[in-house]
């Protein structure tokens, strides 16, 4: 099969390329091993959160100006202007966000901490500075709901100034749920809470128990497919309603993944799900197809291919007792020869290992035994040089990445 | 460190590969329409490590899992979820197959002697009076339409029409009809054969077809299930060794044949797993070698909506089907979103099973109905009963499209030179 582009990898750097792509006008095929890192999402996108020294981050196109040379976000140009490239890109693909490159607002985590972010889906909790604008909030809380620990949570919304109750919700459907305690997750609930009447009567429920609070709080567990059940909640509820984001699996994060694929589809691209790639042919300085696990004998030709696959936890990087590789291609990788250096003993201290990753030139693209590859690129999480959750900024670094990559395609 | 212990696979189906991210939670269809299902990840990897120290772990509600597969690709781990699940249910179930389990999973004995009395066969399972019977007496579902037997196999046809002039063809293949096409709908067959012959190709039965087992895996019946699959093998390599790849238009007969042999029954197929393959990827390949052309009809004008079968999902062979389609001129195709339609085989024929057969499937049916396509498209037989039963689309296999789309004088002419 013959593509312009083949991309490796369905999570949100991979699809952020290959939207960029087909919408140019690309047949672009993209190879999906598993399901991304995207269901890990929490509704936030973050582009530099924190700079190298731990301190928070206002501006951060400013913040990157201050990063080494071969950090990643160096070899991509315009921050700012990727960055609305890229809040356009989660707009036209359904996903509508709030909050500007220049100046970061705060998320509330799931844990309850405030961390500066980016971007953020429309309709989750978020602050400028770190007062809450609320002084009476009800927190809903799922009766028998696992992920959603709630005294961390009052906690945190309380060291922002806010009185919180927490508030036990339940419906007779998410009563029925609980017989299979395992299955009381986020994804879960959202499936349990799909549909109009349901919604309604939970609306009823909230209405009932929000008190007088100013504001409800309801952990993010409507809208697995789309937000027409939460805009619906939002309708019915009395008081403004505010998501809070929870531990994964992650209902926005699910959302995106599957908004960002129809997308892609809808352009034209083609998406194998399920599949991944092991192997490629290689002439001169040039790779020239790819083969996959299910089909076997046939070849994916394309121009130009793109690595998104990953760090290690999506096994775009492998380590093993001596060394650290990239399994596909076998690319140049930067990582550190001696293992014993891989780790600090602290797990709260920067780990050496969350820098390893493929060796780029200043255009994104890898190198094989030191020889560059004039039409293979790598965006996201598998590029090394950089921490991403030591600087939080791990959606900006995929989006924008791609993003670049994309340009320097088309051209 | 010394052992280096991280280099070994130490376990079946990837189990140790398991980081309990959950992922597969969000995919499984039974577990979000029914909570007595504990869900793929407790039912699989969690709960392996609980059987693995004591069988009395072992919880019989795994027989809800549809061994759909979509947990397996889900899996970012590349971890075998729905294989842990059906072999665990293979170690330690207690429940023995019952008569109407029997009934539903020999599909080869029921078809042979339902379409020898199929008017007959047909009327009663029609009937009002018959489905309640089957419903309260063999606990089948009443409102099950049951899939209308033919009065004339597809191997008798075959015998009586088509395969004295198979011969003169200078390619061949042999052709894994399947029970499906044998005793409920031969003109799929049919269909095949009339392509395979325009594109220069004689079709050849195997030896001895017997069912792929899909349906003794799910009910029970295992022992019977592999030793259909030995059969199976010694027959497909008779045909190998004459040089014919065996051809195949059911996505699950495929899958069984190609993955559950071996990965559930250790039937050895080694030698054989390559050589079957979906007719409509034996056509892709073939025009996409430019070993092959195919003509359409000019005036062929239609409206397709694509249904992702689950187990052609996991093989990862839907483009195959769908860019073959998009060959066809006249043919619109949309892809509906890959979402398991419920039935399952023979799992939404069970009264008990009726109701989270139909849920799952729900969000499928109403996006079919508000598309209203000409036709839905499937690779999967049992798709094809539970959305034409759920819905007001008729339901066609890709080969049964392009056959009717084929123009057989031009394609004859077009390859004559291959």
């Amino acid at each position: 099969m013959k593509f312009d582009t083949v991309i490796m990898g369905g999570g949100l750097s991979g699809l952020t390329c290959g939207i960029a792509l087909a919408k140019a006008g690309q047949r672009v095929a993209l190879v999906s091993a598993g399901q991304s890192s995207l269901h890990f999402a929490s509704g936030s996108f973050d582009l530099m959160g924190y700079d190298a020294q731990g301190a928070p981050v206002s501006n951060p196109p400013e913040a990157i100006k201050a990063l080494p040379e071969q950090h990643p976000y160096k070899k991509v140009g315009d921050i700012a202007a990727l960055a609305e490239q890229a809040q356009q890109l989660l707009l036209e693909a359904g996903i509508g966000t709030t909050g500007t490159a220049t100046a970061n607002h705060n998320r509330l985590t799931p844990l309850g901490a405030f961390k500066p972010t980016w971007l953020t889906t429309e309709g989750y909790v978020t602050i400028d500075g770190d007062k809450l604008p609320w002084t009476k909030v009800a927190l809903m809380n799922i009766i028998g709901y696992l992920d959603f620990p709630t005294k961390f949570i009052a906690d945190g919304l309380r060291n922002a100034g806010a009185d919180v109750e927490i508030k036990p919700i339940t419906l007779p459907e998410l009563n029925e749920a609980r017989k299979s305690p395992t299955e009381m997750r986020a994804t879960n609930i959202a499936k349990v809470l799909g549909n109009q009447e349901v919604v309604t009567r939970l609306a009823a429920e909230i209405n009932a128990k929000a008190g007088d609070a100013q504001v409800v709080l309801l952990p993010a567990v409507l809208g697995i497919k789309d937000d027409k059940l939460a805009q619906l909640l939002k309708q019915q509820i009395t008081k403004p309603l505010h998501f809070v984001a929870t531990i994964p699996p992650s209902v926005p994060g699910t959302r995106m993944q599957a908004l960002l694929r129809k997308r892609f589809e809808a352009l034209g691209g083609m998406f194998l799900n399920g599949d991944k790639v092991v192997a490629g042919t290689i002439a001169g300085d040039k790779l020239h197809n790819v083969t996959t696990e299910k089909l076997e004998g046939t070849k994916l030709v394309a121009d130009n291919f793109v690595m998104a696959t990953g760090s290690f936890m999506s096994r775009g990087l492998v380590s093993d007792y001596k060394k650290v590789y990239e399994p596909i291609l076998g690319v140049d990788v930067d990582y550190i020869a001696e293992r014993p250096q891989w780790t600090q003993n602290d797990v709260f201290d920067a780990q050496p290992y969350m820098e390893f990753g493929v060796r780029t030139d200043n255009q994104l693209r890898v190198a094989k035994d030191g020889t560059t590859l004039a039409n293979v690129y790598a965006v996201g999480q598998i590029l090394s040089g950089n921490n991403k959750l030591k600087l939080c900024n791990g959606e900006g670094l995929d989006m924008l990445t791609a993003l670049a990559v994309a340009n320097t395609i088309k051209k | 460190m010394e052992n280096e212990m991280q280099l070994l696979n130490i376990s079946e189906y990837n189990f140790e590969q398991c980081l309990k991210c959950s992922i597969c939670t969000v995919y499984c269809p039974v577990s979000g329409v029914n909570p007595l299902y504990p869900g793929p990840k407790q039912a699989g990897p969690d709960g392996e490590r609980y059987r693995l120290k004591d069988p009395k772990f072992f919880n019989e509600q795994l027989k809800m899992c549809l061994n759909c597969k979509r947990c397996e690709v889900a899996c970012p781990s590349g971890v075998n979820v729905g294989d842990i699940i059906q072999k665990a249910r293979m170690k330690y179930a207690s429940h023995k197959p019952k008569l109407r389990d029997q009934m539903l999973a020999n599909t080869d004995l029921v078809g042979s002697m339902a379409t020898i009395v199929a008017p007959v066969a047909n009327f009663f399972t029609s009937l009002g009076v018959s489905k309640e019977i089957l419903h309260s007496v063999m606990k089948i579902d009443k409102h099950r339409t049951f899939p209308a037997y033919a009065s004339q196999k597809f191997e008798t046809w075959f015998k009586r029409n088509a395969q004295s002039k198979q011969d003169k063809y200078a390619k061949h293949v042999s052709f894994f009809h399947g029970c499906y096409v044998n005793y409920n709908f031969p003109q799929l067959g049919k269909d095949l054969v009339k392509i395979m012959n325009a594109c220069g190709y004689g079709v050849h039965l195997l030896e001895n077809e017997k069912c792929c087992g899909t349906a003794l895996i799910a009910n029970g019946l295992y022992d019977q299930a592999r030793s259909q699959g030995e059969s199976n093998m010694s027959s497909m390599r008779s045909a190998i060794s004459k040089g014919r790849t065996i051809v195949t238009t059911s996505s699950t007969c495929t899958f069984t044949m190609r993955d559950e042999y071996h990965h559930l029954l250790d039937v050895d197929n080694h030698d054989v797993r390559d050589h079957i393959t979906l007719a409509t990827r034996f056509l892709w390949q073939l025009i996409d070698e430019g070993k092959l052309k195919l003509a359409f009809r000019p005036d062929f004008k239609m409206r397709v909506a694509y249904h992702t079968a689950c187990h052609m999902e996991r093989m990862g062979w839907v483009v195959y089907s769908t860019q073959l389609l998009r060959m066809i001129p006249g043919l619109e195709l949309t892809m509906l979103e890959s979402m398991c339609c419920g039935i399952s085989g023979t799992y939404g024929f069970k009264a008990e099973n009726y109701e989270t057969s139909q849920k799952i499937g729900a969000p499928l049916f109403a996006a079919i109905d508000a598309l209203k396509p000409d036709c839905v498209s499937t690779d999967c037989e049992t798709c094809k009963w539970q959305i034409e039963m759920s819905t007001s689309v008729k339901v066609l296999n890709p080969i049964s499209i392009i056959a009717d789309a084929l123009d057989v004088e031009k394609t004859i002419e077009l390859n004559k030179n291959h």
